[in-house]
C-alpha cells in the first residue's frame, strides 16, 4: 500500500486494501445489505502523489476504472446501484461541478450553464468556446421554436456571434430567423421536437468536445470490451467459428476447427473424377468425371452424401460443372463437346448447347439465372439464353485447353483467362478492361463470394490472391502444393471465407 | 491422373503476321515448342537430329543427370511429354565448359519424336 502515507491510521488502510477487482464484484453481491449503512462507512482519503492501480500488469488507473464501471451501471439503468457504487468507493463519477453543469443543461438553464462551463478548470479555450457555442445555439434554437424571435436574435448577436467560431453555422442559424416557420419546423427536426431529447443529445455533444478526464465517455466499458473481443477475434490464426464470442472466456479456435480428417469416400464414379462443387445453398454436391458422366450427391441431416442423380449422355469426358443461381439445375460441360443443362429434382437432361464444328471447354451461369456463359475452342466466348439462342459473343485469346471465367453477382464485369499469363477483368457496361499480369503461366482461378478477391493458381506451383475491387493488387502469396502435369483448383471456404483449400498432386488438400 | 493442363501455342503473329510452325509431340500431338524459339538446328540427340530451344511447354522434368555429351559434362534432366509421357529431349541444366554455359537453361527436343504441324 505504497500510494498511502504511514502515518495513516491502520483502519483506513485496511480498509482500502479490500478494494480490489475481485472484492469489488463481492461488493455487488451485498449492495443492498451494504446501503443502509452507507452513511456510516469509513471512506479511504482520496490518494496524494502516486496513483493507485488495479490488474496484474499494473497499468489500469483504480479511480478511471471505477468511474467507467460506475458509467456502466447508470447507462444500463441502474440509478441506485450507481450511486452506491460512488459513496462506497468514494469516487464520483463526475465532480460536483459537472454535476451541476449537466443538471443546468437538461433543466435548459443556458445562461448558468455557461457560467459553470467555465470554473469545470479547462485550461483549452478553443474548447471551452466550442463548448459555449453548442450551449447558446441550443438555446437559440428553443426561444426561436418558442417564438421568441426577440431573444433569439438578442442571444444570435450579443452571447454567440462574439465567439468568433463556426462562422459558417452562424450564418446558417441567421438564416433561420428569416426563414418561414415551416422551414424552421424542419430543422427543427433534425435535432428531435422533445427538448428534453435534443438536450440529451447536446449533453453527448458535450462530452465530444469536453476531455474525457472531465466527462466519461458513453459506452466506454462498452468499446474497451469490445476491442478486446476484436483483438481475440483477429489474432484467432484458425478461425473458423460460427458461434458468437464470449466474454467468459478468451477467444480460441484451435487447428481442429479445420478439417482434418477422412469421414466418407464417394464411390459411384468409374474413372477420375475431374472437377467438385458444392450447390450455393450446400444440400448438393456435383462430382465430374472423365468417365463421361455427372453425379448429384445429396447431404443429408448428418453431413453424409447420398447418391442422388447420375447425369449421363456425354460422348465426352466431364470436365466443368456449376450451379444455377437458385440450385434448380446444373450445367455440365463434356470435353470440347457440348454442354447440357440438367433438372436437379429429377436428374432430366433439360436442354443440350452446342455449335457445330466447335467444341465448348468451360460453363458457367449468369446471376440472372437466365443466361449460360461457355468457353469454346476457337478462342471466343459464347452467352446463351435458356432456349440456345447465342446473345452475345466476344474473343478471347486462350492458351491453354482449359479456360475458367467468372462473373461477378451484379453480371457487370465478367473475368477469364487471356493469354498465358494474363486474367482480363472485362466490364459488359463501361466496356473498359483491366489487366491481370502474373509472372507464370496461369492454370486455372477462383473468385470469392464477394466478388472481391480472384485465386490464382500458376504452374509454378504457386496460388496468389488478387483484390480486384478496384485497380488489382496482389495482396499474398501461398506455396507448398504440388503441380506438374494436371489442373490443380483452389477454393475459399471456411467462416466467411476466411480459408482457402487447394488440391495437389501428392494426394494432400492443401 | 487427372484433367491436364494443356498449353497452346499461338497459330499467328501478334499482328496477325505470318503463321509461324508449331512443334508437337508424335505420339499425342500435344503443343511442345514454337519454331520461333529455335535457337540452334546443329545438335545431335539420342536419336539424330535435335534442336535447341528456349522454350517449351507441357513438359515434365525427370531428376538431375551427369552426362558426357560431345562437348564435355553437363548436369542435365530428361523432358518427358507431360501428357504421354514419352522422352522428347532433356534440358540443360548446368555446364562446366566456360564454352557451353550459353546452354544452361536451354532445352533439347529430338526430332525423331516432334511431328510439324502443317500450316
Amino acid at each position: 500500500m505504497g500510494g498511502f502515507e504511514d502515518d495513516e491510521p491502520p483502519s483506513k488502510r485496511a480498509r482500502a486494501s479490500s478494494v480490489e477487482p475481485a472484492s469489488l464484484l463481492d461488493s455487488f453481491s451485498c449492495l443492498k445489505p451494504a446501503a443502509p449503512l452507507g452513511s456510516t462507512m469509513a471512506r479511504p482519503l482520496p490518494s496524494q502523489g502516486k496513483e493507485v492501480m488495479v490488474g496484474s500488469k499494473g497499468v489500469i488507473k483504480r479511480d478511471e476504472f471505477v468511474r467507467i464501471i460506475t458509467k456502466a451501471l447508470y447507462s444500463l439503468g441502474y440509478e441506485k446501484s450507481g450511486a452506491v457504487l460512488e459513496e462506497e468507493s468514494g469516487i464520483t463519477l463526475h465532480s460536483p461541478t459537472v454535476n451541476l453543469f449537466r443538471r443546468q443543461v437538461l433543466d435548459g438553464n443556458w445562461d448558468s450553464a455557461v457560467v459553470t462551463l467555465k470554473k469545470v478548470g479547462l485550461l483549452d479555450e478553443n474548447i471551452v468556446k466550442s463548448a459555449i457555442f453548442l450551449i447558446l445555439e441550443q438555446k437559440f434554437l428553443e426561444l426561436l421554436r418558442n417564438d421568441n424571435v426577440m431573444g433569439a436574435i438578442r442571444t444570435l448577436q450579443s452571447e454567440i456571434t462574439p465567439l468568433g467560431v463556426n462562422k459558417k453555422r452562424v450564418h446558417e442559424l441567421s438564416g433561420c430567423i428569416i426563414s418561414s416557420p415551416q422551414h424552421v419546423l424542419l430543422g427543427f427536426s433534425k435535432l428531435g421536437i422533445e427538448s428534453s431529447n435534443s438536450r440529451l443529445k447536446l449533453l453527448e455533444e458535450l462530452q465530444k468536445v469536453l476531455p474525457p478526464t472531465v466527462m466519461v465517455p458513453e459506452r466506454r466499458l462498452e468499446n474497451l470490451l469490445e476491442q478486446a473481443l476484436t483483438v481475440q477475434r483477429e489474432a484467432c490464426y484458425f478461425h473458423n467459428s460460427i458461434d458468437g464470442l464470449s466474454l467468459y472466456t478468451d477467444h480460441h479456435c484451435g487447428k481442429d476447427q479445420l478439417p482434418s480428417c477422412t469421414v466418407q469416400v464417394l464411390r459411384a464414379h468409374r474413372d477420375e473424377v475431374w472437377f467438385l462443387q458444392f450447390s450455393n445453398n450446400g444440400k448438393y454436391l456435383a462430382s465430374a468425371s472423365n468417365d463421361k458422366s455427372a453425379i448429384i450427391w445429396k447431404v443429408d441431416e448428418d453431413g453424409e452424401l447420398l447418391l442422388k442423380h447420375t447425369l449421363t449422355g456425354h460422348d465426352k469426358p466431364v470436365m466443368m460443372v456449376a450451379w444455377s443461381p437458385d440450385d434448380c439445375q446444373l450445367l455440365t460441360c463434356g470435353m470440347e463437346e457440348v454442354i447440357r443443362c440438367w433438372d436437379v429434382e429429377s436428374g432430366k437432361c433439360l436442354h443440350v448447347y452446342e455449335k457445330s464444328g466447335i467444341g465448348l471447354i468451360s460453363c458457367g451461369w449468369f446471376p440472372d439465372g437466365k443466361h449460360i456463359l461457355s468457353g469454346l475452342t476457337d478462342h471466343n466466348f459464347c452467352l446463351w439464353d435458356l432456349d440456345g439462342k447465342e446473345v452475345d459473343c466476344w474473343k478471347g485469346q486462350r492458351s491453354s485447353k482449359t479456360s475458367d471465367f467468372a462473373v461477378s453477382n451484379d453480371g457487370k464485369l465478367i473475368i477469364s483467362m487471356n493469354r498465358e499469363s494474363t486474367i482480363r477483368l472485362f466490364d459488359r457496361e463501361t466496356k473498359q478492361e483491366r489487366l491481370i499480369e502474373e509472372d507464370n503461366t496461369i492454370t486455372s482461378f477462383s473468385l470469392s463470394e464477394d466478388g472481391d478477391f480472384l485465386l490464382v493458381n500458376l504452374i509454378s506451383e504457386a496460388i496468389h490472391l488478387w483484390n480486384i475491387r478496384n485497380c488489382p493488387i496482389r495482396v499474398n502469396r501461398y506455396a507448398g502444393h504440388k503441380r506438374s502435369r494436371f489442373v490443380i483448383r483452389s477454393c475459399f471456404g471456411g467462416s466467411e471465407q476466411a480459408f482457402i483449400a487447394s488440391g495437389s498432386e501428392d494426394s494432400q488438400v492443401w | 491422373m487427372g484433367l491436364l493442363f494443356v498449353e497452346l501455342l499461338p497459330r499467328h503473329g501478334d499482328g496477325g503476321g505470318p503463321a509461324s510452325a508449331v512443334l508437337k509431340c508424335r505420339r499425342c500431338r500435344v503443343d511442345a515448342a514454337s519454331a520461333d524459339a529455335i535457337l540452334s538446328r546443329d545438335f545431335r540427340g539420342r536419336f539424330g537430329r535435335a534442336y535447341l530451344f528456349d522454350h517449351v511447354v507441357n513438359i515434365s522434368l525427370g531428376p538431375n543427370e551427369d552426362r558426357y555429351l560431345m562437348t564435355g559434362l553437363h548436369t542435365v534432366k530428361d523432358i518427358y511429354c507431360s501428357c504421354c509421357q514419352q522422352i522428347l529431349g532433356w534440358r540443360y541444366e548446368k555446364a562446366y565448359e566456360e564454352s557451353e554455359k550459353y546452354k544452361e537453361g536451354k532445352f533439347i527436343l529430338e526430332k525423331a519424336r516432334m511431328w510439324k504441324e502443317a500450316r
